[in-house]
Parts: structure tokens; C-alpha cells; sequence
């Protein structure tokens, strides 16, 4: 898959994710428009990455890429921003994402509140939020 | 095993303490529960402690209150049920003859006190996955629960707001709650959104301010002649922590387990229960928990407190202090829960605001976003 980037970089004020360890492969992948999760040879799948795999203890268990789709597992319409810069962008919406691949994701729903439901089928898109990452933002499929 | 006897609670002032900080409130209310129990800090062999965002809190507080060499220390921090879950080392560790006097203390600055660092760097790296969406935490986490929950059970709005309303009842009868006003389900579904399906009045108050329980061991507890509060069921557990995407089941917290592990050392069943003290940093939060340690059938929480069943009078008394929603919550409300078991046990109260002949309290105290589960039963004996 490659998913639509976005750059957002001249525009966010919010908070920008950190490339760390384990994480430094999701996070090179959303540059490119992909969205990746931890599959251990094991079977066992995750997000966020870990340097272990949290069933039978591999470390580094490989990345593989997600279709970019999944469901609304659950959400939320913040009134109140959470964190520094969302000020201006309220109401917005966050969701748990459920990956067609099983791993759960929380993200922004770029989406209408008043048509969202659990249940619903999503897409991923991509955010470039800093020279290093990309956030992704689900909208309905 | 020996069981603790709770011989002495208090808390420090609550609402706003500007001139205080964690550390005053939790010592403030630690020798005012010393007092309580008939006992000193001279007697003090055991410290435990969680929240205050200090670094080592047992030393800090140790050192603070120059206690005399405690043998038994204890500053693992699992959020709102830390002193729940301290109930349990305390026993062990007055089973062991580690300890006679075991202070367990909180204080916090929670209103007035600075804000959280809020720096990226170097942190935990589900921050990177969780602080970009912007998701207001604590409360956008507990309501994207209470959706699913919603979404599972048909669970309404208006029995969310149900938990408020019973709750502040019983706040109407404290002088010492911060919001006394009776209020009506429509004033819970009419004040200002905050996070959906959460109004202002599904969340709980901010607050300043501290709370502490003295446990003695059986022996000590003889010697100072106090009512005999035993610790008689302790269980805690968790399911996650940062993420709340990463809650397994998100209608579902560790209270179904904590719950029936602790109701079986305790060796007692609902039936027995005559007062509910359950962490109620949300409205949701109550409800999920009151269903997760049995009180009702899985998702049949949303109908357990229609009607005022937790309410004054009610058939469960709940939060009779006014919980979290109504009379303080300053981070870490478990030690309040602790508090006010033991009162209605001891039958300190007057009037309706007594729950009648109160023989077995359970208190619950939630973490984290409904990360950790801690439940406690506790028994007056005769």
C-alpha cells in the first residue's frame, strides 16, 4: 500500500512523535505513505512497536506492512483540547482503530461526528508532521 | 494470614491548598490519622505512598516526617489504586512481624500545583502514538470506553448521568464536598460537553489535598482499644497503561478479576455488601465497575443505577461521601475510598448519611485509564 502523505509540517502546532528504538521503522514507513505493524514469526501481531514480541518474547520481531483499512473499534468528539496546539481544531475526533490485520491503532478520525459509528469501515492517510514522522489520520472509506 | 485492622483515617483540607505542597497535605493528614488511631508518629514502622509526582516517595516522606527507621516501605505508584493494592503488602508484611503501624499516605496539589512537563523527549514511546492525536486525557480515554460500552449494551446517557446524580445526593450531606447542590439528570446531560458521550458532570472534581489510613496489626490494634476495621480480601491486577487502544476489552476493567478474588478471601458475597465505596473518576467508570464485580450481570449496569439503587436509601449505598464526582478528587482518589469505608463501618456518621449497621465495605480504587483494578473488602468485626 502507499497512502496519501500530507505535509502538514508549516501548519501543526500539536505535538510531534519522536522516533525511539523500536519505533524508528513505523515511523520511516509513514513518511512513504505506509502504515506498519510488528508481526512476530511467532504470529503474533502488535502496535505500538516493541522491542520484544509480547507473546513469545522475540526480540525485534519484523515489520510488515498493513492494508491501510480497518474499523471504528470506538470514539470520542473532544471538546476540550487535549494537548498543545489543538486549540482551534476542536471538536475533533479520536478513535481506536481496529486494523483489518487485528492490531488496534489510536488516531484522528478526519471524518463528520454526526455520521461516525462504531463499526464503520476506515482508511489511513498520513499527516507529515516533522521531517522524521508522519501521523496517521483515518477517514471514512 | 493477619489481617489489618484500619484503626485510623483522615484527610488533610481539600479544594485548593495553595500554600501547601504534596508532601504537607500527605503529612498533614498522615498525623491527623495517627491521632484518629490513638497512636504517634513515634509509633510508625511502615510508610507507603503513591502520587505526589515525587521521585522515591516513601524516603521523601520518611525523611519529612523523621520517622524512626521503618522496616516495611512501599511507593509502588499504579495510579488511583495504589493504596488499595497496598493493603495487600501491608498484610503480608505484618504477617511476616515487619511491621505494627503502617502509614499509608497521599497528598497532592492537583488544582493549584504547577502543570505536568509536557515535553516529548525522552518519554515513553506510545506518547509518540497517543500525545499527536490530541486525545484530552484522562477523560477522552474513559469516554471512548463508555461509547463501546454504549455501543455493546445499549447503555444510555441518562444512566451515566444517573451515577452523578445518587452520587451527589450523598454529597448534599457532606460538609466537607466541594459541589453540594442536588442535581437532576438533565443537569448532567445539559452541562458543557467535555469529551462525548462525557458532559462536565460525568467528570470528576479537581482538587488540592491528602488523605491517609493508619493499619496496626491485630495485636497493636487490641492495645489501642480502637473498633476493629480488618482488611479481610485485597486483589489488584491491570490491563494496559498509556494507550487506551490497547485495553483488551474495553467494557470490561480488572475488577472481574480483582472483585472475585478478593470477595473470596474476604469469604463473603454480595448479599453481605452493605456499602460500596468504588472509584468514580467518571460516571462510567462506577457503572463498568459496579457490573465487573458482580453487583449486577455484564452490562446491566446502565438499568443497576436507574432509580437511586446507589442513592441515599438506596440498595447499595455508593460513594457516600460524594466520590470523586462530587466531593474532592486531587489525582489519586483511592485513598478516599479507604476513608470513607472505614467511617461507615465505625458508624461515625448521623442521620441518613449512615449507612445502617454497616458491617462489610468494599472499596475499589481504578488507575491509570481504567488501566489498574484494586478491590478491598473490609469487615468490622464484632
Amino acid at each position: 500500500m502507499s497512502a496519501p502523505v500530507e505535509d502538514r509540517r508549516e501548519s501543526w502546532d500539536g505535538p510531534v512523535p519522536v522516533p525511539t528504538g523500536a519505533t524508528v521503522p513505523f515511523w520511516e514507513g509513514t513518511l512513504e505513505g505506509d502504515l506498519r505493524y510488528q508481526e512476530c514469526d511467532c504470529g503474533n501481531r502488535q502496535l505500538y512497536p516493541r522491542a520484544v514480541c509480547t507473546d513469545c518474547g522475540a526480540e525485534d520481531p519484523p515489520f510488515e506492512e498493513s492494508e491501510g483499512v480497518g474499523t471504528i473499534y470506538t470514539y470520542t468528539v473532544c471538546h476540550v483540547p487535549g494537548e498543545p496546539g489543538f486549540a482551534d481544531r476542536t471538536p475533533y475526533i479520536v478513535g481506536a482503530i481496529e486494523l483489518a490485520e487485528g492490531p488496534r491503532l489510536l488516531a484522528l478520525l478526519d471524518a463528520d461526528p454526526d455520521v461516525l459509528e462504531i463499526g464503520a469501515s476506515v482508511a489511513v492517510t498520513f499527516w507529515r508532521l516533522s521531517d522524521e514522522a508522519a501521523m496517521p489520520v483515518f477517514v471514512p472509506e | 494470614m493477619a489481617e489489618p485492622i484500619l484503626a485510623g483515617v483522615a484527610e488533610s483540607e481539600l479544594g485548593e491548598t495553595p500554600d501547601r505542597n504534596w508532601l504537607d497535605n500527605a503529612a498533614i493528614a498522615t498525623v491527623r490519622a495517627l491521632e484518629d488511631a490513638g497512636c504517634s508518629l513515634a509509633d510508625v514502622d511502615g510508610v507507603a505512598v503513591a502520587g505526589g509526582n515525587d521521585y522515591m516517595p516513601a524516603l521523601v516522606l520518611s525523611e519529612y516526617l523523621d520517622l524512626d527507621e521503618p522496616s516495611f516501605l512501599e511507593g509502588t505508584e499504579i495510579g488511583g489504586s495504589s493504596f488499595e493494592h497496598f493493603c495487600g503488602h501491608v498484610r503480608d508484611a505484618m504477617t511476616r512481624g515487619e511491621a505494627d503501624v503502617v502509614v499509608v499516605a497521599y497528598g497532592s496539589t492537583g488544582k493549584t500545583g504547577p502543570g505536568r512537563d509536557r515535553s516529548l523527549e525522552e518519554t515513553h514511546p506510545v506518547d509518540g502514538f497517543v500525545r499527536p492525536t490530541g486525545l484530552f486525557r484522562p477523560p477522552g480515554a474513559y469516554a471512548m470506553a463508555a461509547r463501546r460500552h454504549m455501543h455493546e449494551y445499549g447503555t444510555t446517557e441518562e444512566q451515566l448521568a444517573e451515577v452523578a446524580v445518587s452520587t451527589r445526593e450523598w454529597a448534599s450531606m457532606n460538609p466537607k464536598a466541594a459541589q453540594q447542590d442536588p442535581i437532576t439528570v438533565d443537569d448532567v446531560l445539559e452541562s458543557r460537553q467535555i469529551a462525548e458521550p462525557f458532559n462536565l458532570l460525568d467528570c470528576c472534581l479537581v482538587s488540592d489535598g491528602g488523605g491517609a489510613v493508619v493499619l496496626v496489626s491485630e495485636e497493636k490494634a487490641r492495645e489501642l482499644g480502637v473498633p476493629e476495621i480488618a482488611v479481610a480480601g485485597v486483589a489488584s491486577t491491570s490491563t494496559h497503561r498509556q494507550d487506551i487502544s490497547e485495553m483488551p476489552d474495553m467494557t470490561t476493567t480488572g475488577a472481574a478479576v480483582t472483585g472475585p478474588n478478593a470477595f473470596a478471601q474476604a469469604g463473603i458475597t454480595h448479599d453481605d455488601v452493605d456499602v460500596a465505596e468504588i472509584y468514580d473518576s467518571f460516571t462510567y467508570t462506577a457503572l463498568v465497575t459496579l457490573e465487573d464485580l458482580g453487583f449486577c450481570e455484564k452490562g446491566a449496569g446502565g438499568e443497576f443505577v436507574s432509580g437511586g439503587t446507589t442513592a441515599p436509601g438506596g440498595e447499595l449505598p455508593m460513594n457516600t461521601q460524594g466520590g470523586g464526582l462530587s466531593y474532592c478528587h486531587p489525582g489519586h482518589f483511592g485513598i478516599f475510598v479507604l476513608i470513607e469505608a472505614a467511617r461507615q463501618l465505625r458508624g461515625d456518621y448521623e442521620g441518613d448519611r449512615q449507612v445502617d449497621d454497616a458491617e462489610v465495605a468494599v472499596a475499589h480504587g481504578t488507575g491509570g485509564l481504567l488501566s489498574s483494578s484494586s478491590t478491598v473488602v473490609l469487615r468490622r468485626e464484632a
